[in-house]
């Protein structure tokens, strides 16, 4: 018991700066607590699997299985579509699915099973998660003039899947790596584990990239895009009209607060772009198959 | 006469306003030339400045067809924002009241409205159902590529865009 408090303590005063990223030592405490009152981890579905053996395995934060890379944006898309459930409307999600299907093959993870879908809220955002789940809401889709532009969204989401960029936030805190190992041995089940990783919620969702994560995802958004055949300019377009929005609607708040401005955006793509894409000249937009929305 | 210049007058000042808006503003977000035709290597026609409000008639793959208060002509889309420039477009208020959300600075109730902030986002629930249901849609690799194809979309080979590049048209 000692040695897990000189641990705790050990860990707390060497992450202290990044205590805003997860926190862990809430977690380890809980641990501690629950080590205490003699519980480890309680029952749920996935314990009460048939083989015994596969409750033994630990999620491997640092270097995780494509499993497991599922397994965690799973958790974190349950809990986003627990705070904005899917439009219902299955003809729009399996139109989503087909074009962001085509654009992540164009991808370097086409082996991944890409999950897609549109949810019920009127903000402007996307979101992506580990393993290949993304989502976009209703407002979004809403200033969607053609496909091209909802591939270039969808691409943008797909390079944050491709570049790992929100499994490497989680990978970042040390206290995760530590925390990890130490709930291994505490607690059984990979999902309790991941849901004390991801924190509370969804808010990882509402959690920043850096900077230069968004710019790289528009280079690669563009170049997934052109490369699925469409107009390459879907994704700058997409990010104009939405420069357009004032920035004191409650709709794009978040938007803006986790990325850099679309201006922004705009200037470090047009930088990267140049000249290059003057090659492309029989990018389609495909407006005529577009899928209106119901309401 | 008078009669006359009255009823132009009128008639000026009614349809001034959807004059001014049968074209979209935009400003330029960088100093940029002006072009004759929407090609790199088309013949200069003018330039403009950073900041510099213009008018956007037409598009055209990756140009705009611009008028700015000296001249006309083809520009590089990525150069131009569109929207009057500053903190949004008037637009934004008439939208705001017709979807729902004007005044109260919170989202009004109305069915299927709702925003997703950072403390709904944090206070959220894993919801089971609804990752099943979002799963239930996946479309393989294969269907993917037949839906691509249906669309008349081919896959084209082009390199991962460079952070920035130099010695490119200038």
């Amino acid at each position: 018991m000692k040695v897990i408090y000189f641990i705790l303590i050990v860990s707390l005063s060497f992450l202290m700066p990044q205590a805003y990223a997860l926190d862990l030592g809430d977690t380890l405490k809980d641990v501690i607590k629950s080590n205490v009152s003699g519980k480890t981890g309680n029952d749920s579905k996935e314990v009460s699997s048939p083989d015994a053996a596969k409750n033994e395995k630990r999620i491997n934060f640092r270097n995780p299985s494509m499993d497991e890379e599922i397994q965690i944006g799973r958790e974190i898309t349950g809990n986003l579509l627990g705070a904005a459930p899917l439009v219902n409307d299955a003809a729009l999600q399996k139109y989503v699915n087909q074009v962001g299907r085509w654009v992540a093959n164009q991808s370097e993870r086409g082996n991944l099973p890409w999950h897609f879908g549109v949810i019920e809220s009127e903000d402007i955002n996307a979101f992506a998660a580990p393993g290949g789940y993304v989502v976009i809401t209703k407002g979004l889709y809403r200033k969607l003039e053609n496909e091209a532009q909802l591939a270039g969204v969808l691409a943008h989401e797909i390079a944050h899947v491709t570049k790992s960029h929100h499994l490497k936030i989680l990978q970042k805190s040390q206290l995760l790596d530590l925390g990890a190992d130490l709930l291994g041995k505490q607690l059984g089940k990979n999902n309790q584990i991941i849901q004390k990783v991801i924190g509370s919620g969804a808010e990882i969702c509402a959690r920043s990239l850096d900077k230069n994560a968004e710019f790289e995802a528009d280079r690669m958004g563009v170049t997934l895009t052109a490369r699925a055949g469409y107009e390459p300019y879907g994704l700058p377009e997409v990010l104009q009209t939405i420069g357009q929005t004032n920035k004191n609607d409650n709709s794009v708040a978040l938007l803006f607060k986790t990325h850099p401005h679309p201006d922004d955006r705009l200037l470090k793509l047009d930088e990267a772009i140049g000249n290059r894409l003057d090659a492309i000249k029989d990018g389609k937009t495909l407006s005529n198959r577009f899928y209106k929305l119901k309401n | 006469m008078k009669m006359h210049k009255f009823l132009l007058m009128a008639l000026i000042v009614l349809f001034l306003p959807l004059m001014s808006l049968a074209a979209e503003t935009g400003s330029a977000i960088k100093a940029d030339v002006i072009r004759a035709e929407p090609y790199a290597d088309a013949k200069k026609t003018g330039d403009f400045k950073r900041g510099e409000k213009l008018q956007i008639l037409d598009k055209k793959g990756a140009w705009l067809k611009v008028k700015t208060a000296k001249t006309g002509g083809w520009v590089r889309l990525l150069s131009v924002k569109r929207g009057a420039g500053g903190s949004g477009n008037q637009l934004a208020g008439v939208l705001d009241v017709a979807s729902g959300r004007a005044g109260t600075g919170k989202v009004v109730a109305t069915t299927g409205i709702r925003g997703l902030n950072e403390e709904e986002l944090k206070n959220a629930k894993y919801n089971e159902a609804e990752v099943k249901k979002l799963e239930s849609y996946t479309q393989t690799s294969q269907q993917g590529n037949q839906f691509a194809k249906s669309g008349g979309l081919k896959a084209v080979k082009f390199n991962y865009l460079p952070e920035s590049q130099q010695g490119g048209e200038k």
